[in-house]
């Protein structure tokens, strides 16, 4: 009888235990799983870092070769060398490129992003590596005598602009009473522009400069300089403070030494890349 | 079969012809003056052979995309055509369950546009499909000779998931096609031959393979080459997936050239070879099996 009522006693005693362990358990397997999960670990475990993209000039492009070059490439190719892996650059739509990282197509994206609240909300960024502005590029018969903004915040003006991008957001904010006409590529937006169809196309500077350069007969800059400031950053996918703090760490450390702002003077003030063009 | 009639140029062909290159003259004219388009076709060259680094002969970027679409479009009319037989066959089985099967995935592959399946195959059905099989980490384990070598006969590692989603969306998709075309092919024969190939005491098994099916099959040949042709044009859909194919790689070079209307047209040119090929093939071999049932 003493012999079940210890044996009970112990049994109970460690029953006991093991309850008031097992969170204590179960937060130290939380950590280690968030860890292991973490787009990081994957990355290194893998030894391939999946960076989603879409083309823009100058930000990414392909050149003679068939491979992709321009100034996301650049920072994916030394965040894949300073992680010591090798670099594999996903092409997405621009127009799904959320939903792609959403579904793990990849682990984040370095695409000239720019941080924007409603973005913010599916997925994380981390802190800023450059700043980018939106600027405008009209036709000269149909925009004529435009010299600002609100000249072209008309009924009847077409304003033409590439699918999901900020300068669609930005065309919407502060041209409201204008119509825009969407397309899925850049180049498909300003051919519509030189065919006259549409009085501005609006893009990330400096591209509506070059192509007021390149099509001097028929475009031209109404007025000089960004309408909108906006801060691009890497985005991750939500639930990942690891790669978070990974990415900010890298970004401050890189930026310190001047990379960014050298790389940025290449691709966006020298046109010295053109030449790899195919 | 018809005698064929001898054909010979006459003045009529001649005025057509000086019509038809009247027409694309003035086309090409109005895109000139009224667009202000300035042609510039310097670059294209390039585009499909260049001149590598070491002086050696590379495929340009149009070229490789070619050869993309032609791979796509191979592996899709493999799997089409099991996928349609399969289905075709369900469709005239004796069996309601399976008649029902067939019936079911034809109708809904045949009543969806292909554009809308090929991103909800991506975006969902292709990542679960993926995770269950483990392709990608299958491929990243290859050894680098194996992976290069998949990279010809499908994709490099990378991009395998992307592919095979879109694989299996077209083939899904021309199958359903290709199983009306067979089912239509078998019900096609007259009942004479059911019943005699019946009175020779063949299973039916037997008579479908060896009696049904082979005459079917020529009556099939020129609706199949039709399909395939089709799956040639329709492969363009994946560019929105960015598979690196003849569209996409034409979308590529236009963002980094913005010579829209150079790209689009040798493209278009592109695809006509193709599908021109693939026409006189089918032609060919339509006059073979006639040759031999004759």
């Amino acid at each position: 009888m003493r012999h079940i009522l210890s044996t009970a006693l112990l049994a109970l005693a460690c029953i006991a235990l093991l309850l008031c362990s097992a969170p204590l358990v179960q937060a130290a397997n939380l950590k280690q799983e968030l860890a292991s999960q973490s787009a990081i670990e994957q990355v290194l475990r893998r030894g391939v870092l999946r960076v989603g993209m879409s083309t823009f000039e100058p930000w990414a492009m392909k050149d003679k070769d068939g491979e992709f070059m321009g100034y996301e490439i650049d920072v994916a190719n030394r965040l894949a060398q300073d992680m010591g892996v090798k670099l594999e650059l996903v092409h997405t739509q621009w127009s799904g490129i959320i939903p792609a990282l959403l579904t793990g197509k990849f682990d984040m994206i370095i695409g000239g992003m720019s941080i924007r609240p409603d973005r913010a909300l599916k997925v994380n960024f981390s802190i800023p590596y450059n700043v980018t502005g939106m600027s405008l590029v009209a036709h000269r018969q149909k925009a004529q005598g435009f010299s600002k903004l609100q000249d072209f915040d008309k009924p009847g003006v077409v304003i033409a602009a590439r699918t999901g991008t900020s300068a669609a957001q930005a065309a919407q904010k502060y041209l409201p009473k204008a119509t825009l006409r969407l397309f899925d590529s850049e180049p498909q937006a300003l051919q519509e522009l030189l065919n006259g169809n549409a009085h501005a196309f609006v893009s990330t500077a400096p591209k509506p400069a070059f192509e007021a350069i390149a099509h001097k007969d028929k475009l031209f800059l109404p007025f000089s300089g960004t309408f909108t400031s906006e801060p691009n950053a890497i985005a991750v996918r939500k639930g990942d403070p690891d790669a978070l703090n990974y990415l900010d760490s890298w970004i401050r450390a890189v930026q310190a030494e001047g990379w960014f702002a050298e790389r940025y003077t290449y691709w966006f003030e020298t046109r010295d890349w053109a030449n790899r063009l195919p | 079969m018809h005698p064929q009639r001898t054909t010979s140029f006459t003045g009529l062909d001649a005025v057509l012809l000086l019509v038809l290159a009247g027409a694309a003259g003035w086309l090409a004219w109005r895109v000139t003056t009224v667009l202000g388009y300035d042609w510039d076709w310097s670059f294209l060259g390039r585009t499909i052979l260049r001149r590598s680094e070491d002086g050696s002969l590379a495929p340009g970027l149009l070229l490789k995309g070619f050869v993309a679409t032609l791979r796509l479009a191979a592996w899709t009319m493999l799997l089409a055509l099991a996928a349609g037989v399969a289905a075709g066959l369900c469709r005239v089985s004796r069996s309601l369950f399976l008649r029902l099967c067939a019936r079911t995935y034809v109708e809904t592959m045949r009543n969806t546009p292909p554009l809308v399946l090929v991103f909800l195959f991506y975006f969902f059905v292709g990542d679960w499909i993926m995770t269950a099989l483990g392709a990608q980490e299958l491929a990243y384990g290859l050894s680098e000779a194996w992976q290069e070598r998949l990279a010809w006969i499908m994709a490099p590692p990378g991009r395998l998931a992307a592919f095979l989603s879109a694989l299996t969306t077209l083939a899904l998709y021309e199958g359903a096609y290709i199983a009306e075309i067979v089912r239509s092919g078998v019900q096609s024969i007259e009942r004479g031959q059911w019943e005699a190939a019946y009175a020779l005491g063949l299973s039916r098994w037997q008579r479908m393979t060896r009696v049904i099916l082979p005459q079917a099959l020529r009556r099939m040949i020129p609706p199949l080459a039709g399909q395939f042709i089709s799956t040639i044009k329709d492969s363009s859909i994946v560019a929105v997936i960015s598979i690196p194919e003849l569209t996409f790689e034409g979308l590529e070079l236009m963002a980094a050239t913005y010579r829209t209307f150079e790209i689009w047209l040798t493209v278009l040119g592109l695809y006509l070879l193709a599908c021109l090929a693939c026409s006189l093939a089918a032609r060919r071999l339509e006059t073979r099996l006639a040759r031999r049932a004759a």
